[in-house]
């Protein structure tokens, strides 16, 4: 069906036609022949049945959720991570403040200054998580891959704040130590193989 | 031979006048020839050689930024020769540049990036061997050579338009550096110019390092309000942090293309109050205004403060004290009356284009850097001849001063004189006057002034030559005992010869409020209300208020600058108390708003009517100052009689001289925590010697019925036996001559 046909508003013409509606009943006797019209037709039956057939086959779909979580994609874009360096363990986010930029619902803040060791330093950072839309621009300019995405959807709280906290969002020194964190490989990651498709500068020394 | 020469660039017919280049004339027409080195205020560094074009029938490259065009020559600015070559260069600036972008404070600022886009260099074809560099920690300035590319700009205006002439490039191929001139570290006056033509991330403010991108920044345009230079600046604001969301300045700009700015301007920005209202305080200061019999105030006010102040005086009937403004509008007035003319004629313009200038009465590197950098322009630029007579020589005007006239402290009537003497000789001036000059006695004031006659006939054979000369009076004169003589002479120097006439007001709106406030003679009765002044009661912006007022980087406003400049000040900061004219409105006034008495200040003083939201404040891309209005030309009555000359006073002994140390102005800039705060007494090894005091020494000065207690500090740099006393925080006196008798006496 062509569009201009949607676009017609003009009902007389086209393949427009009434539907076929009984009359309502008016009086009691009409009404009543109704209901046992409609009870009577056997359609019960076939919804009974099916939940008859599944509870004899015992194969079940419904995860016991929170007790079973469905496994997420890698791109799902939940609460925001911070991530640490697999050399030294330390923060990646070098204060660029390019997520700050980028960000659409202007919902990310920070403080930098410089540090004893004269580098800039991030010493403070929230992101409301109010306005967050959870675009994921943030992961995707970020040059260090600091912050990403991580698989964490359940922001259910008394208090928003709960979630926005930057000790909250780093990756715990335990789980460096195990050597478990995990790399976001959603939109703005590294691909695969792409240490080989760098092009190197020539440095001839 | 014709001064204006015609060509064509991308076949568009355009003039230039003479001496103008080639990139001059393709920026005056729109045309864009890209650069890395040039800036307009300075001549051409000619460094980066990204400026190149083709001019007909030469061949090779020309450099637009320093050559001349010739009659009717073709000039192209775009090809595709020209292009590779600017990519190329593009790429040699790129090698080895610290890809640091993320945490460099100049990224989205910055040139080397912008360029780098423009000309798409994605990849390098070239390299060299990467060396270890140290970043250098100058004070307020840091230098990271690894981010430097060489383009010599601070060099060239430290050089050219501010005169420290503190930094110089270490050549050495690729392992050139910028490094402090015969220095260990870093000597100079912190005007921090050098960080803002640094089209890189190399030379930054230490105090602004990594707290801000330049993109979160809001900008502000306001005028500088520490002197009466006026210069113009930006104010940059972001909120104070995450927890704080109440703004603060993170740091100053200017249009460095054309303009300069001190490291007061730069760096003491923070002089910003902070108050709630208190309706019990401010009953308590419309009461104190109502019973007062006089208001004390300091010229570090809006023009429209002034004239509500003026208002008042008229409605409730009490005295205005403002000693420096009534100095300085008794000396204008005394100009006035010979010159017949209210304001003086020169402009911070006319002394950069002059080629000769007398200063007389200022230590002007520290009184007002704007006539020091105009100066700095004048020498560097045309080669000006600069007499620069003062009792005291300054280490930073030695290498703009062409001739240090050395004059007795208080002899300032006798070398004004003597000056007019030497430039009226030969000129055709009326019967009175000529009389006067026949009846000096030369002998006598040369001798007591200490200039002899050879050096006036040096001055004038050296301005043999000048086209543009000034005449620059300084604050030293306002408080003279014979202030109104040494007014009238400037006015006849200015009347009969070539040279206009420049006078630094003291503070930054100096000009304005004598112009605006009849001021009377503070007579030191009880009963005064202060603002920004010791008084009974104190309303003020600084600390130990009754009431707290907004500073002026918290209010809008008007300030009349050196050029007889009406400059916009606006609001950089938020201020949350009450202000003057919630004062004035309590006590009958009806305004809702300060800036609304911007169009009624007085058209008989030169103000016109223009709404203050009607006032501009940018430069023009060609430098075209269109900020606020002149004031206009004011005829009055000349009917001043010059008056003979008094005795020249003695000052033996110990003798100490009001001056600020670099970078500070008054008691706003005493409150910054960013610049150096010295307030020692400074004095020369022969001073030392005369009051027995050695450096280090905490001493008692005592002087006009005051004393102080400063720590002696000895200056290798200064000679003879004046010491410099500070007076930023607020211990002397604008109605006393700078030059004061005192004693020293050591702390034990």
């Amino acid at each position: 069906m062509k569009m201009e046909a949607f676009n017609n508003r003009n009902v007389t013409e086209g393949d427009y036609y009434l539907v076929d509606i009984e009359d309502y009943p008016t009086d009691g006797w009409g009404k009543f022949k109704r209901v046992v019209k409609r009870s009577f037709r056997g359609e019960l039956f076939v919804g009974l049945w099916v939940v008859l057939r599944e509870m004899i086959r015992f194969d079940i779909h419904t995860i016991q959720y929170p007790q079973e979580k469905m496994p997420i994609g890698p791109r799902y874009r939940a609460i925001h991570e911070m991530k640490r360096l697999w050399e030294s363990d330390t923060e990646r986010c070098i204060g660029c403040g390019l997520c700050e930029k980028i960000c659409i619902s202007d919902c990310i803040r920070m403080d930098t200054r410089i540090d004893e060791e004269s580098r800039k330093e991030v010493s403070e950072y929230t992101i409301n998580l109010g306005r967050c839309i959870f675009c994921g621009y943030c992961a995707e300019v970020c040059p260090e891959l600091a912050i990403t995405h991580g698989g964490n959807y359940e922001n259910a709280s008394d208090q928003r704040e709960h979630f926005v906290d930057y000790e909250y969002m780093l990756t715990p020194l335990d789980t460096m130590k195990a050597n478990a964190q995990k790399e976001f490989e959603g939109f703005g990651a590294i691909t695969p193989h792409e240490d080989e498709r760098v092009k190197k500068t020539p440095l001839s020394y | 031979m014709s001064k204006i020469i015609q060509f064509k660039i991308d076949g568009k017919d355009v003039t230039a006048q003479k001496g103008e280049t080639i990139l001059q004339v393709a920026r005056k027409n729109d045309i864009y020839i890209p650069t890395m080195c040039y800036i307009s205020k300075t001549s051409p560094c000619a460094s980066c050689r990204m400026c190149v074009v083709e001019a007909e029938g030469v061949e090779g490259f020309v450099l637009s930024c320093n050559t001349p065009p010739t009659e009717g020559i073709n000039i192209t600015t775009n090809n595709q020769e020209l292009e590779l070559e600017r990519t190329n260069i593009m790429k040699l600036y790129d090698v080895n540049h610290p890809l640091e972008c993320g945490v460099c404070d100049k990224s989205g600022e910055c040139d080397l990036q912008n360029k780098t886009l423009e000309f798409n260099v994605a990849q390098q074809n070239f390299s060299a061997r990467d060396q270890a560099r140290k970043i250098e920690d100058w004070g307020l300035i840091n230098y990271d050579p690894a981010l430097c590319i060489m383009c010599e700009k601070c060099t060239h205006v430290c050089n050219e338009v501010i005169g420290d002439d503190a930094i110089d490039v270490k050549f050495g191929g690729y392992g050139s550096t910028i490094i402090p001139k015969n220095a260990e570290t870093l000597d100079c006056t912190f005007c921090g110019e050098c960080i803002a033509v640094c089209p890189v991330g190399a030379l930054i403010s230490s105090d602004f390092k990594y707290t801000a991108n330049a993109w979160e920044l809001s900008r502000v345009p306001s005028t500088c309000a520490h002197c009466s230079a006026g210069c113009s600046l930006e104010y940059e604001t972001k909120n104070t942090s995450i927890d704080n969301r109440v703004d603060s300045i993170y740091r100053v700009k200017n249009n460095f293309e054309f303009t300069s700015l001190c490291g007061a301007g730069r760096f003491a920005f923070d002089f910003n109050n902070s108050a709630q209202k208190s309706q019990e305080d401010f009953n308590k200061a419309v009461e104190a205004l109502q019973n007062a019999d006089a208001i004390r105030f300091s010229s570090i006010i809006t023009n429209e403060e002034a004239h509500i102040l003026h208002l008042l005086k008229e409605k409730l009937g009490v005295k205005l004290f403002n000693e420096d403004a009534r100095l300085y509008a008794s000396f204008m007035k005394a100009y006035s009356s010979v010159s017949g003319k209210l304001h003086h004629s020169a402009t911070l313009d006319a002394l950069k284009q002059a080629d000769a200038v007398v200063v007389i009465g200022s230590r002007v590197a520290t009184d007002n850097p704007g006539v020091r950098y105009a100066l700095t322009t004048a020498s560097r630029h045309n080669g000006a001849k600069i007499v620069y007579a003062h009792p005291m020589e300054d280490t930073l005007m030695q290498n703009t001063a062409t001739q240090f006239m050395k004059y007795e402290a208080g002899s300032e009537e006798g070398v004004m004189a003597l000056l007019a003497n030497e430039l009226l000789k030969d000129v055709d001036v009326d019967e009175q006057t000529r009389a006067f000059l026949d009846n000096l006695d030369l002998g006598y004031l040369e001798a007591e002034s200490n200039v002899g006659d050879e050096e006036f006939t040096a001055m004038h054979k050296s301005f043999a030559r000048a086209q543009n000369k000034v005449l620059v009076l300084g604050s030293d004169l306002f408080a003279h005992d014979r202030a109104q003589n040494i007014a009238k002479l400037g006015a006849i120097i200015e009347k009969y010869t070539e040279f206009s006439l420049l006078i630094i007001p003291s503070e930054v709106n100096t000009l304005g409020v004598s112009l605006l406030c009849d001021l009377d003679i503070d007579e030191n009765i009880g009963n005064v209300v202060g603002y920004n002044t010791p008084g009974e009661f104190i309303i003020s912006s600084l600390d130990d208020a009754d009431l707290a007022m907004p500073a002026l980087n918290q209010q809008e406003g008007t300030v009349v600058s050196i050029d007889n400049r009406v400059l916009p000040l606006n609001v950089a900061l938020p201020f949350d108390g009450y202000n003057l004219n919630d004062l004035a409105n309590a006590l009958g006034l009806e305004k809702q708003y300060t800036i609304e008495y911007t169009a009624e200040l007085d058209k008989k003083l030169g103000f016109n009517a223009t709404e203050f939201d009607a006032l501009e404040n940018f430069l023009s891309t060609q430098g075209e100052d269109i900020r606020g209005y002149l004031l206009d030309e004011v005829a009055c009555e000349s009917d001043g009689i010059l008056e003979e000359i008094a005795d020249l006073p003695e000052f033996n002994g110990t003798v100490i001289y009001n001056s600020n140390p670099v970078l500070q102005f008054n008691a706003f800039t005493n409150r910054s925590e960013h610049i150096e705060r010295d307030t020692t007494l400074r004095g020369s090894a022969q001073f030392s010697a005369a009051a027995r005091i050695a450096d280090g020494d905490t001493v008692e000065i005592s002087f006009d019925g005051k004393t102080v207690q400063r720590v002696f500090k000895l200056d290798p740099e200064l000679k003879g036996t004046i010491a410099l006393n500070p007076t930023f925080d607020d211990v002397a006196d604008a109605s006393s001559y700078k030059f004061l008798k005192s004693k020293i006496m050591r702390v034990v």
